[in-house]
């Protein structure tokens, strides 16, 4: 379902540029940090326990959850309370950097990222370096990153991706080596991204004043 | 040493050599010499291109990146000029993320770029935008 979406998206682009708001970048470009040294702002990485659902979820100010409640299971199977998907913003994306690498992710979405080693399937992870926040109206810019924002995440798989070969070879010099590699990753499913509401926000009527200033 | 004969050995190799070779045009899928040759080139293709790809995407995404900042009216700039202030005001976004922005959330490009450019003194240019 997550997919069939995704290709309408991205199908304005040529084929290899599965990149966009597209869950699964196909490739990485390494950042480089050299130019400037910032602190260091850590990933953190904290498995909890597997989200029970009737536990209470973290609230944002702009989403709506509903949470079931206990006691409605029991008396009346039949009649079980609909619990409405999380709304949240309209056009709700975050940038965030995982692996020196960095994303465009959206709530309820996967991505596929570097292996994170001692995560197991199921974990529950917390993203801090979230370098952009933007929705249809507004933007919550990150200098360098947005502070005390979060991006939830459950690890869904740790898997490899599928073979490439790796062939050396040498013309004229009886030399040929034939190498087959397998990159591990883990796949990410975007539970919510939270915590930015605090921050300095941009919209577009701040560019149009601008104009009509100057 | 006892005798041996060849059989189907070489055969069955080359089956698989044709089965990757399957698509291409021509004799190229067809030919078993030339089969083997072609696998061969194009395995070494595919490593070297897996690098090259790395180098083509960059310069796509300055490529977009630069069009869409000088081709828009509300923020007069150009790519040189919004790389450097990108990195004075300690952005960390990257040139792909900031080319897929510019493709499907042109509003977002835009507000960072004029936050970077009230931030700052305008660097003297050639006029020409």
């Amino acid at each position: 379902m997550a997919t069939a979406t995704v290709s309408t998206l991205c199908a304005t682009f040529g084929t290899h540029c599965a990149i966009s708001h597209n869950p699964k970048p196909l490739f990485s470009q390494p950042f480089n940090l050299n130019r400037f040294h910032s602190n260091s702002y850590k990933l953190t990485f904290s498995p909890r326990s597997p989200l029970s659902p009737l536990s209470p979820l973290p609230k944002a100010a702009d989403s709506a959850l509903v949470q079931t409640q206990p006691g409605s299971l029991d008396p009346q199977p039949a009649q079980l309370v609909p619990v409405q998907p999380p709304s949240w913003e309209p056009g709700l994306f975050a940038v965030i950097m995982i692996g020196s690498r960095q994303y465009i992710v959206h709530p309820g979405r996967w991505i596929v990222v570097q292996r994170l080693k001692g995560a197991n399937v199921n974990d529950k992870i917390a993203l801090h370096k979230v370098l952009l926040v933007g929705t249809d109206t507004s933007c919550y810019i990150g200098k360098p990153i947005v502070t005390n924002a979060v991006v939830y995440a459950t690890v869904e798989e740790q898997g490899l991706d599928p073979k490439v070969i790796v062939f050396k070879y040498k013309k004229k010099k009886h030399y040929r080596r034939n190498i087959g590699h397998r990159q591990p990753h883990t796949r990410l499913r975007i539970n919510s991204i939270m915590g930015y509401e605090n921050y300095p926000k941009v919209t577009m009527d701040d560019i149009k004043s601008d104009d009509s200033e100057s | 040493m006892t005798r041996i004969k060849r059989g189907y050995i070489a055969r069955k190799r080359r089956t698989k050599i044709r089965l990757f070779t399957s698509s291409f045009r021509g004799a190229h899928s067809r030919l078993t010499r030339t089969i083997t040759q072609q696998k061969i080139k194009a395995l070494v293709s595919a490593h070297r291109d897996r690098d090259r790809k790395k180098r083509n995407f960059r310069g796509l995404w300055i490529s977009r990146i630069n069009a869409v900042i000088r081709g828009n009216q509300k923020v007069l700039d150009i790519y040189s000029n919004l790389i450097y202030n990108l990195y004075k005001g300690q952005f960390l976004l990257n040139r792909k993320i900031v080319a897929q922005i510019a493709i499907l959330k042109e509003n977002c490009l835009f507000m960072i770029a004029n936050d970077i450019i009230k931030t700052k003194n305008p660097r003297r240019y050639s006029g020409k935008i």
